[in-house]
């Protein structure tokens, strides 16, 4: 089994996730409770991965980012390289192609708590960010998890993107599902086994844990 | 949420897998598997055969390893055409092939291209021994014939540990190009093919790589058991025909 690809993956994965969550919580608060004519632009926005093939994005970060334009070349000066293959640039492609997957879910918690129990806190004058702390992240802690492992898993299982940007570098761009696929194509069929059999029973596990809290949560 | 008509979104299903299924059973078009190193030389030779011929023709393209394991697999082309002898070598071993040996058909050309605003320029061999050079795109050396050319190249010319850091890999040849003429990789180790189209003629140049430091590219064909065989042996034929020939050595095949 690759190992260097598994700990890359899950890598990969942690950071994409930590990223989406300190993105989701604000942004899933504004779409719940914002009230801006514009909303639905953003709410179209943020599904949008959820819709387009992974071969868009990839196209776009390969030649929109790449060094022929001026956003790829200031991105290049930033970060002393270009995106492409550079785990820099598969950490964007996952912040971008989760997204739906951190959002949504965090969106549906702040939709489900009580009104009442938000104005009585604001009654209480209490500040906002103690009231993001100390009520409402509580009160969507199952929809945290759920956009958690979400995030994560889809991350994993991420493989379009990580095809067209990523250049195989073992490592730094050389994923799990990058390297199933190099093992299909290599006839190593008992390798290739081993690495899918671990991402399934990884993948079943971490479903389970959101459908297991499902009588508590419903997403 | 919004929900959906279930009547309207069934039918809509319908329709679609009727819409399918129609298309999926074009008999009479022959599908032919061809390694990525034909993409910018095949469909003008395919066009030619079904004016020809009146047969028509759909090409996949994609490393020769992938098209083998799908064929291996059953996937439904009626002709492979490698960018090796191994991977048709395999169809034949597993019994799938209408003839004894794979059948030499062409023989490919391994070149160093830059673009023109390239770092890399002025471009030459020892452009790869530059310390300024930052990224070498090759194709993977398990599962792209070129790939493997290119390792061995990159060997024989003492260069696979000064460039182990900038290398970065592409499913096949094509995608290596692609690597190169969007600026990504400063240079790319592409088929000759690739290089002569009238894109990356106008973006960049090529230089070529010895030939003595790369095992011959023999490019092999099979044709795949089936009711497409006789289809299939008449465009082997036509592709093996002089004035063929000439057209894929202007287009950077050699005769094998």
């Amino acid at each position: 089994m690759d190992q260097q690809a598994i700990f890359l993956s899950f890598r990969l994965a942690g950071i994409t996730t930590l990223i989406l969550l300190g993105i989701s919580i604000p942004l899933g608060y504004w779409l719940a409770y914002g009230r801006a004519r514009w909303k639905p632009l953003v709410e179209a926005a943020v599904a949008l991965p959820l819709v387009l093939p992974p071969t868009v994005l990839g196209f776009y970060l390969l030649v929109l980012m790449g060094p022929r334009t001026a956003l790829g070349r200031t991105v290049s000066v930033v970060l002393g390289h270009p995106l492409a293959f550079s785990f820099a640039g598969l950490l964007t492609g996952s912040v971008i192609f989760s997204l739906p997957f951190a959002v949504q879910p965090m969106t549906s918690g702040f939709r489900s708590i009580d009104r009442e129990i938000l104005e009585a806190a604001q009654l209480l004058s209490a500040q906002p960010a103690r009231i993001l702390l100390r009520v409402l992240l509580p009160l969507v802690r199952p929809f945290l998890l759920t956009a958690a492992v979400l995030a994560f898993t889809h991350t994993v299982g991420e493989f379009g993107v990580v095809l067209m940007i990523g250049g195989g570098i073992p490592g730094v761009t050389k994923t799990l599902s990058i390297s199933i696929y190099d093992q299909v194509q290599d006839f190593a069929y008992a390798q290739a086994n081993h690495t899918a059999l671990l991402l399934l029973g990884v993948s079943f596990l971490a479903l389970l844990v959101i459908y297991g809290r499902g009588s508590r949560a419903h997403v | 949420m919004f929900k959906p008509r279930w009547s309207i979104l069934l039918t809509l299903l319908f329709l679609a897998a009727a819409q399918s299924s129609c298309c999926a059973q074009q008999s009479g078009t022959l599908k032919v598997a061809a390694a990525a190193d034909l993409q910018p030389v095949l469909p003008a030779l395919i066009d030619q055969f079904a004016q020809q011929t009146g047969q028509k023709v759909d090409a996949s393209y994609a490393s020769s390893a992938t098209l083998a394991t799908q064929i291996l697999n059953g996937g439904p082309f009626g002709l492979f055409l490698s960018a090796d002898l191994s991977f048709p070598q395999k169809v034949v071993a597993a019994g799938l092939a209408d003839s004894a040996a794979p059948v030499p058909y062409a023989r490919g050309t391994l070149v160093l291209w830059a673009r023109n605003d390239s770092p890399a320029q002025p471009l030459s061999l020892d452009s790869l021994r530059s310390p300024s050079l930052r990224t070498v795109a090759v194709a993977n050396a398990e599962h792209a014939p070129y790939g493997r050319a290119a390792k061995a190249a990159l060997a024989k010319l003492g260069l696979t540990d000064a460039l182990q850091s900038k290398l970065v890999v592409a499913e096949n040849i094509a995608q290596t190009a692609q690597y190169a003429d969007s600026g990504n990789a400063d240079v790319g180790l592409i088929s000759l093919t690739s290089a002569l189209t009238t894109r990356l003629s106008a973006d960049g140049k090529y230089v070529a790589i010895p030939e003595d430091s790369y095992p011959p590219l023999l490019q092999g064909a099979v044709v795949i058991k089936g009711p497409a065989a006789a289809q299939a042996h008449r465009l082997l034929d036509f592709l093996l025909s002089p004035p063929i020939r000439k057209q894929l050595a202007e287009r950077g095949l050699k005769a094998p």
